[in-house]
């Protein structure tokens, strides 16, 4: 097999002691855009092996999948790398008896991880989003500058943002802006 | 140090002196001191020349309002900032200011010619003067005019500063420090709501860091300021931002904060932002912007040392600096007296005060002689004199019936001013809240609001300080309550205030002549009341009329301290009330704003998204030029040892006709369709039958608007009965995937199909060329690649270079042809494995220049170069892609209107100069007799034009009127060298019998 690249392998940014702030990519996964009309979600959650919540930003995890409602019939999945094809293949089989749209994006994505008690203000300096009204374990579309990114908050002081290939770099300028700012303690 | 600065006095430190030069002079200051205020220590009151008479200026005001005290700021290579006010800019060792607009020198300045001659620059001086001749307008007129207009210099080279933004919710967004602010801020934060108090000054107070001897809940002013600024600092859901402006306030409470970081440190930390911008929604707003004080209007008013009264006492209270020792005091507030009061204890000898008014409260006038200063009530100002500073003031009695007697004259080194107060009420204006006349005060007040905003305190109104708490307090309150809090305002007492009160005024009484009078209304753009006047007699009667003609309010000081003079002169001149003249319109930002600020992140790699494809860096690598095409930046030729575009391109396109050229087509917008109802779907939206395209066949795609004009195009591939893989234009991917969204969410819903974006799933490597099958064959696996098993226009899924792969075969070039589809990440190894394997065919990669003239070739369109949102599918020759059969697509009825059936339309047709080797301009117009008039009749122009290499010879497409039914007419295409003919022929150069493609 070929040699992968992915634009922000082995970045970091992490400040001086004393600031709480990590920014590196975040580890990578499988990743499928889900669309499925919301009657058949009993059926989806079972297939994917883990329930696919109907609440608009609500996540679930298990066994190392996660599903992350984005609308009324949108469920963004994430699997462990290896999990790929079983996926699809299981996918493939409930198609004839519920139809649904599963389209593997998982090269389309990068995950950049943003930790530490300073990440919600790395955060608020491109993301117009409130985060108070943000709970752990939820998740969004929104944007980051002018990219279109996915914004999961596994737990209050740690975030992924998963954002196209091409505006990583982008999005990753810009956190390291901020981050220097936040370093100064300005 | 002088006999200016008051030892002991002030919120100086006075222990910590800081050194700094004005105009090259070296000078000492205080931390804590601002430009003005440590010049105004060192008997400095000349800071400027006027922008139009260059008179000279000195400080108006202690604060952003401030009109003339505009100084150059320089911290080094690209840290020049121009129009720096001085009143608000802090002090720090090693500060370096110059003054403006003067030569040679501030105190010598030719300019001020202009001066003696202001008869000749009266409102609209440019307009009547400058009309004749014509002809002098563009060459001599609006240089010289340009050439003089303007304060300061810009900077010449980049800022070297950073600038960052920020993001901020809140529950309550308090706007000013000022007694009413803080207690609002206070009430709000006791609520537990999140709340954000801003001020443009580095210290909260406002207007208490000026009054020290007020007392409030029986502390002295400055202990409840202290003990206030703690109690907030100590509470986690307050954030205080100090030296930040609220620069704009637009919908939803959406409110736009600058904050200065670092421009009073004299050493600016490394990779520190200088400023912030936060962008601030607020549930509920208060604004406490306090209120400005109005000058008077009067011959000589704005010599350097006429300085407005209540600022005056700031330098002394907050400052610690006398403006001068021999003050007069003239006013028709009583604010002004306190001014007087102030000074004289402070050990300045008060000349006189003079009040307009005939009866002053007593009050006043008693504390006055007992303090040994003379009064003259029922006083009028006549003039003032004195070069560089204000010398002497003109006195006159004024008769209850108003006859101006006998001048008298009063030695002075200062003149303090107060027309009255105006309320703050910008931010108020920017939402459109309306302002409501009060007659009897002669001021606006905010009036019904448009937003969840309350205002409080002076900007209300509400001068005193006592009402100005509790109206703070409770606007605070209920701030809080609205956002979902309980609270409840606190109380507040203040002990012997002396409420202030005044009298509205236009220009002062004189027994001078009014047309000779210099008295100024608007100190920044030099308009006086005269011009004002003029305006009206020359028929400008509303108030949008009049600023424009005479620029009064029209500097960058939008006017705080000129508007509500320039109005009251324009309402008696017009003779109709204030109101119904009307006020001018306040936009943000309230004060200048630095573009830094509003830039923040955005510049340098970070200005726009820059999008690279996963074969970019390789191309980087090869030395290929970019050009940029929508947010993605592509390889548009690779040049090798210094050939020139022409050269590259034409060696591009041989390789790929004669062998094999390969090409990043990544870009290409790609949508994922899949569903029980994907071929019905793309029957609605394309122009094209699909349901018998059989999976595995390819097809092109026509997509148009509503209005049956073209508006995309791409290659579709049926993966299976269920699902297609789209392409689209690369600029066209997100609109093409919106208007599909759009029909299929409000006109469809009752459809099984979704759709998914997958344009950075996949890596796009188009091979073409008569090597392109014997390239990949031995690289493919699972596909078939013989041409009858795998034809033109065919799509399967399988393996290449062990990764798996959606293999097109497609062309954009007339070769046989390839596309490569890889996830995205292993795209730059399986194009290297590509090239590699590649050499023994010569294989070349070729940019977007080399795959517009290959297409060009076989005539095949590029949709927004060939099109331009006017083509439809039978203009473009694309009539074959409409399946006539089909009940409906988007765009369907719109083709059988009557105008796009006419023959006359313009049709895309080829061209071929005459002269092989001229390449037309793409863009230039076409005509069919050369020698007609000017202007001829243009019947079309080029739309793509190119050297083809193939040909040995130039090709051009274009949109011609008419055009199929033309074909073998001469045109002619004037360009600026000369008119060239060309010959209307077919649009495909190349290849017409698709030979190359099929085999």
């Amino acid at each position: 097999m070929l040699q992968e690249r992915h634009p922000l392998k082995g970045h970091r940014i992490s400040l001086a002691e004393g600031v709480s702030l990590v920014i590196h990519d975040a580890e990578d996964s499988s990743r499928f855009n889900l669309r499925i009309a919301p009657e058949n979600l009993g059926a989806a959650s079972k297939a994917f092996g883990c329930e696919l919540l109907a609440t608009i930003g609500a996540t679930a995890t298990s066994g190392g999948r996660l599903a992350l409602c984005l609308g009324p019939d949108e469920w963004q999945l994430y699997a462990p790398l290896a999990e790929s094809r079983s996926i699809e293949t299981t996918f493939a089989a409930l198609y004839a008896s519920c139809p649904h749209s599963l389209v593997d994006v998982g090269h389309r994505e990068i995950g950049i991880a943003v930790e530490g008690a300073a990440a919600v203000l790395a955060l608020r300096s491109a993301c117009a989003f409130d985060f108070d009204t943000m709970p752990s374990g939820t998740g969004t579309r929104t944007i980051f500058d002018k990219a279109q990114i996915i914004l999961i908050r596994h737990d209050e002081n740690r975030f992924r943002i998963e954002v196209w290939r091409s505006f990583a770099d982008h999005v990753w300028g810009l956190l390291q802006a901020a981050s220097r700012e936040i370093a100064l303690g300005i | 140090m002088s006999t200016y600065r008051v030892s002991g006095k002030g919120r100086v430190d006075h222990n910590r002196p800081v050194r700094f030069t004005f105009n090259g002079e070296n000078f000492e200051g205080r931390q804590g001191d601002t430009l003005a205020s440590a010049l105004l220590a060192n008997g400095v009151h000349l800071i400027g020349r006027s922008f139009k008479y260059h008179r000279p200026r000195g400080f108006l005001s202690a604060g952003s309002e401030e009109p003339n005290a505009l100084v150059g700021v320089n911290r080094g290579v690209g840290r020049a900032e121009p129009n720096t006010r001085a009143t608000v800019l802090e002090i720090f060792d090693g500060l370096n200011t110059v003054s403006q607009n003067h030569w040679p020198s501030l105190k010598r300045d030719v300019g001020a010619i202009n001066d003696p001659l202001y008869m000749l620059f009266s409102a609209g001086f440019y307009y009547k003067t400058f009309m004749w001749p014509k002809s002098f307008w563009n060459k001599v007129y609006e240089p010289i005019i340009r050439g003089a207009a303007g304060l300061g210099k810009s900077p010449a080279v980049p800022d070297p500063d950073t600038y960052a933004s920020r993001y901020a919710h809140c529950d309550v967004l308090v706007v000013g420090s000022g007694p009413a602010g803080l207690v609002a801020a206070l009430e709000a934060g006791k609520s537990g709501a999140k709340v954000i108090l801003v001020d443009e000054s580095p210290e909260f107070g406002g207007s208490l860091l000026g009054e020290p001897d007020a007392e409030i809940n029986h502390l002295s002013a400055w202990d409840w300021l202290l003990e206030t600024n703690a109690a907030l600092a100590a509470m986690k859901n307050v954030t205080l931002l100090n030296r930040t402006t609220a620069i704009g306030y637009y919908h939803q409470n959406f409110v736009g904060l600058c904050q200065r970081l670092t421009d009073h440190l004299s050493e600016l930390p490394d990779g520190a932002p200088r400023e912030r911008l936060w962008k601030v929604r607020a549930k509920q707003v208060v604004l406490a912007q306090g209120s400005i004080e109005k000058p008077l209007v009067f011959d000589g008013n704005d010599r350097p040392g006429v300085m407005l009264a209540g600022s005056a006492r700031v330098y002394l209270n907050r400052y610690g600096v006398k403006v001068g020792n021999l003050p007069v005091v003239v006013t028709s507030h009583d604010s002004a007296w306190l001014a007087a009061f102030d000074m004289a204890q402070a050990g300045a000898k008060v000349a006189a005060i003079v009040d307009i008014r005939a009866r002053v409260p007593n009050y006043f006038v008693k504390r006055a002689r007992a303090l040994g200063i003379e009064t003259l009530c029922g006083w009028t100002i006549s003039g003032t004199k004195g070069r560089h500073r204000v010398t002497s003031v003109r006195v006159n009695p004024v008769s209850a019936g108003g006859h101006v007697g006998p001048a008298r004259t009063i030695a002075c080194d200062a003149l303090l001013m107060s027309g009255g107060w105006t309320p703050s009420v910008h931010l108020f204006s920017h939402t459109k809240g309306k302002l409501d006349w009060n007659d009897e005060r002669q001021m606006f007040l905010p009036g019904a609001r448009t937003e969840d905003s309350r205002c409080a305190g002076a900007g209300n109104g509400k001068f005193g300080l006592e009402e100005s708490l509790m109206e703070g307090a409770s606007a605070g309150a209920a701030a809080a309550i609205d956002a979902g809090f309980s609270a409840s305002a606190g109380s507040y007492s203040v002990e012997g205030e002396v409420l202030c009160i005044g009298a509205s005024n236009r220009e002062l009484p004189s027994d001078g002549s009014a047309s000779w009078a210099k008295a100024f209304v608007d100190f920044q753009n030099d308009v006086t009341a005269k011009d004002i006047r003029l305006a009206v007699r020359e028929g400008f009667k509303s108030i949008e009329h009049i600023k424009r003609y005479t620029t009064t309010g029209m500097a960058t000081d939008q006017g705080k301290t000129s508007n509500m003079n320039g109005l009251s002169i324009a309402s008696d001149a017009v003779k109709r009330p204030s109101p119904s003249v009307g006020l001018t319109t306040f936009r943000p930002p309230y004060t200048p704003t630095t573009f830094g600020a509003f830039a923040g992140y955005n510049r340098g790699d970070l200005f726009e998204v820059t999008r690279k494809t996963a074969i970019d860096s390789w191309a980087e690598e090869k030395g290929a030029v970019y050009e940029p095409v929508s947010l993605w930046r592509r390889a548009w030729y690779f040049s090798k040892q210094g050939e020139d575009m022409h050269q590259a391109v034409a060696r591009e396109c041989r390789a790929t006709r004669q062998s094999l050229g390969m090409f990043d087509a990544s870009t290409l917008g790609k949508i994922e369709i899949v569903g029980p109802d994907a071929a019905e779907f793309m029957n609605r939206m394309y122009t094209n039958a699909w349901t018998k395209l059989a999976p595995g066949r390819l097809r092109y795609g026509l997509l148009l608007g509503e209005d049956g004009f073209i508006r995309d195009d791409g290659v579709i591939g049926r993966l299976s009965t269920d699902r297609f893989h789209v392409t689209t234009t690369t600029g066209g991917a997100a609109r093409v995937l919106a208007m599909m969204e759009d029909y299929l969410q409000t006109e469809w819903p009752d459809l099984k199909v979704w759709l998914t974006s997958t344009t950075e799933q996949w890596a796009v490597i188009a091979l073409n060329g008569p090597n392109a099958r014997k390239l990949i064959e031995p690289l493919v696996e699972g596909i078939d690649l013989a041409n009858e098993a795998f034809p033109h226009m065919s799509v399967a899924e399988g393996r290449i270079c062990g990764v798996p792969t959606r293999l097109f075969r497609v062309s954009f070039t007339g070769e046989l042809g390839f596309e490569v589809n890889v996830p995205a990440r292993y795209g730059r190894a399986v194009w290297e494995a590509l090239y590699d394997a590649g050499r023994k065919y010569g294989i070349t990669p070729y940019g977007t220049e080399t795959m517009h003239v290959l297409r060009a070739e076989k005539g095949y369109i590029i949709v927004g170069q060939d099109t331009d949102g006017t083509v439809t599918p039978e203009d473009a020759s694309l009539a074959w892609a409409i399946g006539k059969t089909k009940p409906d697509f988007v765009g369907k009825r719109s083709l059988t209107r009557p105008d796009m059936l006419m023959a006359d339309r313009k049709q895309l047709v080829g061209l071929l100069t005459s002269d092989p080797k001229t390449v037309l301009e793409e863009g230039a117009q076409i005509v069919l007799d050369p020698n007609q008039k000017v202007p001829m009749k243009m019947v079309g122009h080029v739309t793509s034009s190119y050297w083809s290499e193939t040909l040995g010879r130039s090709i051009a497409l274009a949109i011609v009127e008419g055009g199929r039914a033309k074909e073998g007419q001469t045109v002619h295409v004037p360009m600026p060298d000369k008119t060239h003919s060309a010959e209307i022929v077919g649009m495909v150069f190349v290849d017409p019998e698709n030979k190359r493609l099929n085999v």
